[in-house]
């Protein structure tokens, strides 16, 4: 016997009660696209960038369809409020994402907001900005006691063979 | 009154004139003075107009007080002795966690969680990131003039190579630091 209405469960449920209501959720999420289309890298807190995410790589799904596509066009003129970024959506960003499949966005953790709040913060942002990277790509120096050991291997492999 | 069979006529006829003796009464306490509410009467044989029946039936028809609702709120029977409360407290789901994620960030030797960017390293690229706007800023004019053309960031003493052809060139008047390489 069901001891609880199915409303009240909400196992499964993948869309995240933000803002005042479904409206302003939506509102909310657009606000943000147009944001990160404008600026290309935001600091967030990480439950909206997470929402925004899916929406700001099918946006650009849309765009690459081409400037003529009417369903395309939509699509910018409803989720971008700012419309001078529709021709920055349609003449840079399709065009930079072109050969790339999918995952336009790389969204990363921040430590928690200064504030009273102590919010959980990300840095969502579209690949390819001209901004500095956040991570840097380390390769291990030749100091490391590996690649040291390694070194010596292959010097020792060399002798070996030499003769 | 709770009304048992009578088993023998008898009993019913003592009830019977028991009962008219009671109606007689109330009807003589009626006639007396202003008519006493109809409330639910002890099975005492007395006239209805008791003292005691008047503040009965005025009682229930207030809230019940303080008082009389203090009989039926949960209290503690006994003393919780310091060992008990010592186990409540010293629960290992009451305590704080350790946290076993921190490490020490390789760039600039912080401590940072493990899946967490670097605070200083992330500060350094926010800092450049906001001079960098500032020089878009400067080059865009107003507002709402996002360009239709890509951008790219130069440093000091550098010159567009020949694939930042078409770019728009924002200049920044500092040495390149050695985090933001050239691709």
């Amino acid at each position: 016997m069901r001891l609880s209405v199915a409303a009240a469960i909400s196992h499964g449920r993948v869309f995240r009660h933000l803002g005042l209501g479904p409206r302003s959720r939506l509102d909310l999420l657009r606000n943000l696209v147009t944001a990160l289309v404008r600026h290309e890298r935001i600091e967030v807190p990480w439950a909206r960038a997470d929402e925004m995410r899916g929406y700001a790589e099918r946006l650009i799904d849309y765009a690459k369809l081409g400037d003529t596509n009417e369903r395309a066009m939509r699509m910018a003129n409803f989720w971008l409020t700012e419309k001078d970024l529709i021709h920055k959506l349609f003449k840079v960003l399709a065009v930079r994402f072109q050969p790339h499949p999918g995952s336009y966005t790389r969204m990363l953790h921040i430590p928690n907001r200064d504030d009273i709040d102590r919010a959980k913060m990300a840095v969502i942002e579209l690949k390819g900005n001209p901004f500095p990277p956040l991570i840097v790509p380390r390769r291990d120096t030749e100091k490391t006691l590996l690649n040291q050991l390694l070194k010596g291997y292959r010097e020792d492999a060399q002798r070996a063979a030499v003769p | 009154l709770v009304m048992l069979f009578p088993p023998l006529p008898r009993l019913r006829s003592i009830l019977q004139r028991c009962w008219g003796q009671l109606e007689h009464g109330l009807l003589l306490g009626f006639s007396r003075g202003p008519s006493p509410p109809w409330g639910p009467a002890l099975a005492v044989q007395a006239p209805a107009l008791l003292p005691e029946s008047v503040n009965v039936t005025t009682e229930n028809n207030e809230v019940p007080s303080l008082f009389d609702s203090i009989l039926w709120m949960a209290a503690p029977k006994k003393r919780r002795t310091i060992e008990v409360n010592r186990c409540r407290r010293r629960n290992p789901n009451k305590l704080i966690k350790v946290k076993r994620n921190i490490d020490v960030c390789p760039e600039c030797g912080n401590l940072k969680q493990k899946h967490v960017l670097c605070g200083y390293c992330y500060a350094k690229v926010k800092a450049e990131t906001r001079l960098i706007r500032i020089e878009i800023g400067k080059k865009e004019g107003g507002p709402f003039n996002a360009p239709t053309v890509e951008t790219v960031v130069l440093y000091d003493g550098e010159k567009p190579t020949e694939k930042e052809e078409g770019k728009r060139i924002i200049e920044r008047a500092r040495k390149r630091p050695s985090w933001f390489a050239q691709d």
